[in-house]
């Protein structure tokens, strides 16, 4: 990776509110990073972590009642995204910054053909004929893998299968070439071996077209296949950033080090009994005030208690926010 | 586990089971075809094991589940469980055998009734199948909540007051309730989060220790069911291609398929996801409703012979408790001896 490139999208102190008729439910809690230039940063975290939501706030797709992204900055290229009005938006969605979500069944519209969802942005962003875009169109489709890929244009979605739709859903991120590509869990509902499929398409596209992806999932193992760096994420906040091989190998968080353990492997050694982090996560009614992991915390110290940690770096790019000290397990001195 | 000295009980025993669903069509709804869904399948499941089913989305393995506990009327074969056929006796008759198989499904939002609560949801077994007194009722509500970890406070709560992963400890409270013998776990934690898996997975375990239970764990999750399973079979496009004892199906898996299944999994580790060769498989699974001739899997393999396409493999033992369906195994009990074989074709192949 170019260390030290200016990031392409650098945001600060984000932090989003759901405000719901039980009471506000802080979703993301102050969290910071960076994503620089062809780097492929995942974004690892529970159900509720609040990885989707950081995301979504970043560009606004979060629906406004009730979510509401309270202070932070978020830099494209220099410019504050936090801050544009929702017709300034729309331009940078879809043309400077792809997605790509979980499910392909429901962000393609049945109703329409997939040639017609794969110009529409082409036409509207890039302001291209009709003549052009079908071309181009045909040549993202192509380019994902789908052969035959000119006639194809004219199927609906429901005539692809679930990996072929999936790789629509890229054509369709990439169609304008953006600098930023948001992947939201998107092989999750994948079978494993078409999963593998799309994996070796998404590293073998990066290198061609040299965007930064963000990768949200909360599978361990897909991300240490294709990550450069890794943040893992829990109750809103990030607990740990550190190259891959780093943090697989030297993990900090007692959460991150619990996560580890609590996912059996097919290769590796079987343990006899599995690992449990007891308890579960926790719903935000304020920004904690405390660690939000100390409940479920094997090494909670009494500090823990009194403060929620800031992130320490601890140098080669790697960053914890815990009191514990995993070498000498005491309090982590700085 | 059980091992060599008494041959263990068989608790199931399921031969060439058949699941078909008819495809109606046209104005007056004409049966034009039919979903294999499962179409010849058969195993055994012996007493206090866990046999692991796997397999990738649409391969039958829910609805094989199913079928073993009559939960459909099933196309062709047999299944015995206990000693007892129940593969077509009607469903009066599987009525008081029901306390002997439980299941517990994958989704506990949607298999719990949300205006019952819980003491009712597990109780409800115990009202249909015993004659147990009110007291003597609520008495075992309150040992089954205490075996799977809930607090006795909340019998009175409802389902939508829990987490996934406590909803999915109800579920299994209520399998439980009647003392089964067996029970199929369906997916039971596909849709809960990492770190509640385990803590679900471990339950199970204990349970089966303290019980003696045997179940058959239906999951697309192979490192999972790596952890759990003592035998595992992997099912493909409605059939068992594979069926081995666990370490030996993770080790040295014979069928391609299962090859191509464990190379595609993604490990949690850096270092190794570099080493590892991946397979990657070509194209869709075909459907269930139109399968290929010959080997199901024909369309896909990346060691298909000209055989392949014309002949269904038979499903055979080849060493000691190990079987498959490949023709890459043909007329042979030796693992090792294919592998010449399989070589000349991969030539062939590039």
């Amino acid at each position: 990776m170019p260390d030290g490139a200016m990031p392409v999208l650098d945001v600060r102190n984000l932090r989003t509110v759901f405000r719901t008729r039980s009471g506000e439910v802080h979703a993301v809690n102050d969290v910071s990073f960076d994503l620089r230039p062809g780097e492929l940063l995942g974004v690892v975290g529970e159900s509720g972590s609040g990885k989707s939501v950081t995301m979504m706030s970043l560009i606004g797709l979060l629906p406004s009642p009730p979510a509401e992204v309270r202070s932070g900055q978020a830099l494209l290229d220099g410019r504050d995204l936090l801050g544009m009005t929702p017709e300034e938006l729309r331009k940078v969605r879809g043309a400077r910054v792809g997605f790509i979500f979980q499910d392909p069944m429901t962000s393609l519209n049945p109703v329409f053909t997939v040639g017609f969802q794969l110009t529409e942005p082409l036409r509207t962003h890039m302001g291209m004929t009709r003549p052009e875009a079908r071309r181009r169109a045909a040549e993202l489709l192509e380019l994902v893998g789908i052969s035959d890929a000119e006639r194809r244009l004219d199927d609906y979605p429901h005539q692809f299968s679930g990996g072929m739709r999936q790789r629509v859903m890229i054509a369709m991120a990439l169609a304008c070439d953006p600098e930023v590509l948001i992947a939201d869990e998107p092989t999750t509902a994948l079978d494993v071996t078409i999963q593998a499929q799309i994996l070796e398409l998404v590293k073998e596209l990066r290198h061609k077209l040299g965007m930064a992806i963000v990768w949200i999932t909360h599978d361990l193992g897909v991300i240490a296949g294709i990550a450069d760096r890794v943040m893992v994420m829990y109750a809103g906040q990030v607990v740990e950033q550190a190259p891959v091989k780093e943090l697989f190998t030297n993990p900090q968080h007692p959460y991150t080090r619990a996560l580890l353990q609590t996912v059996p492997s097919v290769r590796g050694r079987r343990v006899e009994k599995l690992r449990v982090i007891r308890g579960q996560p926790p719903v935000l009614g304020a920004p904690p005030a405390a660690c939000p992991f100390r409940p479920r915390c094997d090494h909670a110290l009494a500090r823990c208690a009194r403060e929620n940690p800031q992130r320490i770096a601890l140098g080669s790019g790697h960053d914890v926010a815990c009191f514990w000290d995993p070498a000498t397990g005491e309090e982590r001195h700085a | 586990m059980l091992d060599a000295a008494a041959p263990p009980k068989k608790i199931v025993e399921v031969r060439d089971l058949k699941m078909h669903f008819p495809i109606h069509a046209g104005v007056f709804r004409r049966r034009v075809g039919e979903v294999k869904a499962v179409d010849g399948v058969s195993f055994d499941i012996h007493e206090g094991e866990t046999l692991g089913l796997v397999g990738e989305s649409g391969c039958g393995k829910s609805t094989c589940g199913r079928a073993i506990l009559r939960l459909y009327d099933i196309t062709e074969g047999s299944v015995v469980i206990d000693g007892r056929e129940i593969g077509h006796i009607p469903q009066k008759e599987l009525r008081p055998l029901r306390p002997r198989m439980q299941m517990v499904f994958q989704d506990p939002q949607a298999s719990l009734d949300p205006r019952m609560t819980v003491a009712a949801i597990i109780g409800e077994p115990l009202v249909e199948h015993t004659g147990l007194s009110r007291d003597a009722r609520l008495e075992r509500i309150y040992e089954l909540m205490d075996a799977v970890g809930l607090n006795r406070n909340f019998a009175n709560r409802y389902p939508h007051e829990f987490s996934g992963g406590q909803r999915q400890r109800i579920g299994i409270a209520r399998a439980l309730a009647l003392n089964p013998k067996f029970i199929v776990c369906d997916e039971p934690i596909a849709a809960l989060d990492v770190s509640i898996q385990a803590q679900v997975v471990n339950l199970l375990e204990d349970l089966q220790k303290r019980l003696g239970l045997t179940y058959l764990f239906i999951s697309h999750d192979l490192s999972m069911v790596r952890h759990i399973a003592s035998r595992v079979a992997v099912m493909y496009l409605g059939k068992v291609v594979e069926l081995a004892p666990r370490d030996d199906l993770y080790e040295t898996p014979l069928h391609p398929y299962t090859q191509a299944l464990l190379s595609a999994v993604p490990d949690p580790d850096p270092a190794s996801a570099e080493k590892v060769k991946r397979i990657i498989l070509q194209g869709d699974v075909p459907s269930p409703a139109n399968p290929p001739k010959g080997c199901n899997f024909c369309t896909r393999c990346p060691r298909v012979m000209p055989v392949c396409h014309h002949e269904e493999p038979a499903f055979t033992e080849v060493a000691p408790g190990r079987f498959v369906a490949c023709h890459l195994h043909d007329g042979t009990k030796i693992p090792e001896a294919p592998a010449a074989a399989a070589a000349d074709q991969q030539g062939d192949a590039t």
